[in-house]
């Protein structure tokens, strides 16, 4: 017995030995020129598969993805964020992306394997050591659909034509600053989701695009178009959608949004006090919100209400007592208002 | 001097404060032992001959006690000493406790009885109150002081918005608690002008102490006059500093939660300012209503009553503060 509790021991031991040499005196080859030894692509590959298989959501859980504007925010956020790893239909790969270990795979290939509850656990999470990064939002999981929707899309066979239409550039005119074109793509282009941003003046553009830089706002679409541009860009980007003339169609505002928007509720402050319409003063970093985009409006309410906005303790405290008919009823209100430049406009 | 005796003398100096302490509590305006009004009067009466009775009854039952047991202890028969338990013991309480027990509620005030027309709806919020006087023109909203007239029974009808607060003018009497969802009435009659103080009288939460407000009980005239000028809006800035305070409200987004009626501030959540100006107090009863009683209010929020909902604008330069106390102050 004591014999072999030795022979055990010394085995450890010489186990353990061999794992420091390895660690501490570099044996193991790192180099990306020489791939995996046999087998081991095999197990990582699998053991991924086997985890997003574990971890995906109820396919059932999945919204509704069949919607334009999704398909093209996701394009668009693709296009930026993990196109020069994934390529687009009808572009390659660089030669230097094809070296990385493991492969970037083309994204044709990398969505038929996968469901729509899956592709969301992926963009979401990442994959830890293959290179693949996480959304860099935590706290934003929904943000993921319109993604999920464009692979979706590519999955259904999106050809190079609608891939081309999906990201053109928006309308830059002369003398716009750089980023302009980016910005307006999905600011000017895509109906729905996405705040306009022309009834905004230059502070609370330039606060917000600074606040998506540092992370104070999460958004893993703001963050990744805010980080693209050095503060005096913000800065040029900010004044240059505040020069903006605010324009379009203003339809009847539903009763419902307007009392709670200008008198509040017992627990619920005051929409107008602060946002407009016809506020007498207002401070630079309060937004505008007549005319703003109905489902974005929503979304950021909920978002205050979770508490997980961030950036405003007042507003966080202000929504945290709306339900979820009180948030629809506000945004419809909003969004069918005239739009305006300024919550000091009527 | 020895311990002890420095002691003894420190304790009669102890409780020579004490008493002190205790009989300043006896008068005032947030006194129920000062009465100011029919009910709080009924009540001291009852507390008077309540603390009597019972000083008597102790008085006889130790007397008797001591005089078996001290002055002339000896043997006696069953019968008598059967007697003097059932007689002193049972009988005697039984009767004096039934009799004030009876007087009492004959003399109790009715809470609920009918007033005289005036009807003021006081909801709980935390921590503070709101406030409807009910006219024939419609409500007339107001907050954190209460005005009555002298020699009028005013129907009080009192609710909650989350928790269970109570009602109290111990000047004028006795409380009535407040619940959520549920309406309780209180009847009072002032028959002393004057300024007394009210007090939330049921634990509600983190500045449960400092939820107080002011009562001033004024002549019917001075009442009738003062009502008709509180349902009037707010007249406009006057003077420079005044104006700067209404931009600066405005601009720091004040009405999203407080109502100036008569302009585009209408906010339900924190109290009605329409007259903050003439009011006696701030913070529901937390400082007097002076100039730089508004600005300290207006900066410190939270370190005055801990918990309260309004957030402290310590951000604010002392001149915006001044010039928004200026603005506020003026409201009267």
């Amino acid at each position: 017995m004591r014999k072999v509790l030795l022979t055990l021991a010394a085995l450890a031991g010489l186990g353990l030995a061999g794992g420091a040499a390895v660690v501490f005196l570099g044996l193991y080859n790192v180099s990306a020129q020489s791939g995996h030894l046999p087998g081991v692509a095999w197990v990582l590959h699998t053991t991924f598969r086997n985890a997003v298989e574990l971890r995906a959501m109820p396919p059932d859980e999945v919204p509704d993805l069949f919607s334009p504007d999704l398909v093209a925010l996701g394009a668009r956020h693709y296009a930026t964020a993990c196109a020069p790893c994934h390529s687009v239909p009808g572009e390659a790969r660089t030669a230097t992306i094809r070296s990385m270990v493991p492969e970037p795979p083309r994204i044709e290939e990398a969505v038929a394997e996968w469901q729509p509850n899956e592709l969301h656990w992926i963009v979401y999470n990442g994959v830890k050591m293959s290179g693949m990064p996480a959304w860099p939002a935590v706290t934003r999981e929904e943000e993921v659909w319109p993604v999920v929707a464009y692979l979706a899309a590519i999955k259904e066979g999106l050809t190079v034509e609608e891939q081309q239409a999906l990201t053109a550039p928006g309308e830059a005119p002369e003398g716009s600053p750089p980023g302009a074109a980016y910005c307006s793509g999905c600011h000017a282009l895509i109906d729905s989701g996405v705040p306009r941003l022309d009834i905004h003046e230059a502070p609370f553009l330039l606060h917000t695009l600074s606040e998506y830089r540092d992370g104070i706002r999460q958004s893993g679409i703001m963050q990744q178009a805010a980080s693209r541009f050095s503060p005096a860009q913000l800065e040029e980007l900010a004044a240059f959608y505040a020069a903006m003339e605010p324009t379009g169609p203003a339809s009847a505002p539903p009763e419902a949004g307007a009392q709670l928007a200008a008198r509040g509720t017992g627990d619920v402050p005051a929409c107008t006090a602060c946002h407009g319409p016809g506020a007498s003063e207002a401070r630079g970093d309060f937004p505008a919100l007549a005319g703003q985009d109905e489902a974005f409006l929503v979304t950021q309410l909920r978002l205050w209400r979770s508490g997980e906005r961030g950036g405003s303790e007042l507003m966080t405290q202000a929504a945290e007592d709306l339900d979820d008919a009180e948030i629809e009823a506000l945004a419809a209100w909003y969004a069918a208002l005239p739009p305006a430049k300024g919550p000091e406009a009527e | 001097m020895t311990a002890r005796r420095w002691k003894s003398k420190a304790g009669t100096r102890a409780g020579a404060s004490c008493a002190l302490l205790l009989l300043a509590a006896c008068s005032g305006r947030q006194s129920a032992l000062d009465p100011a009004g029919e009910d709080a009067e009924t009540l001291a009466l009852m507390f008077t001959v309540m603390v009597t009775a019972a000083a008597i009854l102790w008085l006889c039952l130790n007397g008797l006690f001591f005089y078996v047991t001290r002055v002339s202890p000896r043997r006696m028969s069953r019968k008598l000493a059967n007697g003097l338990v059932i007689g002193g013991g049972i009988l005697m309480p039984l009767v004096l406790i039934g009799a004030l027990l009876a007087w009492g509620l004959s003399i109790l005030p009715d809470h609920d009885q009918p007033g005289d027309g005036l009807v003021i709806r006081v909801q709980g919020e935390q921590w503070w109150w709101r406030v409807a006087y009910e006219t024939p023109e419609g409500d007339v909203i107001s907050a954190n002081e209460i005005r009555m007239p002298v020699g009028e029974r005013v129907s009080f009808v009192l609710d909650s918005h989350r928790v269970i607060h109570s009602f109290w003018i111990p000047s004028l009497g006795g409380k009535m608690d407040m619940f959520p969802g549920r309406q309780t009435n209180l009847s009072l009659r002032a028959d002393e002008a004057g300024i007394y103080r009210g007090q939330c009288a049921e634990f509600c939460g983190a500045s449960h102490a400092w939820m107080a407000f002011e009562v001033e009980a004024m002549e019917p005239d001075a009442f009738d006059a003062w009502l008709a000028a509180e349902a009037a809006p707010a007249g406009p800035p006057d003077g420079g500093a005044e104006a700067i305070g209404r931009q600066i409200f405005a601009r720091e987004g004040c009405g999203g939660c407080h109502e100036i009626r008569g302009t585009e501030f209408q906010g339900q959540v924190g109290p009605d300012l329409t007259h903050v100006g003439s009011r006696h107090s701030l913070g529901a009863g937390r400082l007097g209503a002076r100039l730089e009683d508004f600005s300290t209010w207006i900066a410190h929020t939270d370190d005055l009553k801990p918990g309260v909902e309004m957030p402290p604008f310590d951000h604010l330069p002392q001149e915006e503060l001044t010039a928004l106390a200026a603005y506020l102050k003026g409201l009267q």
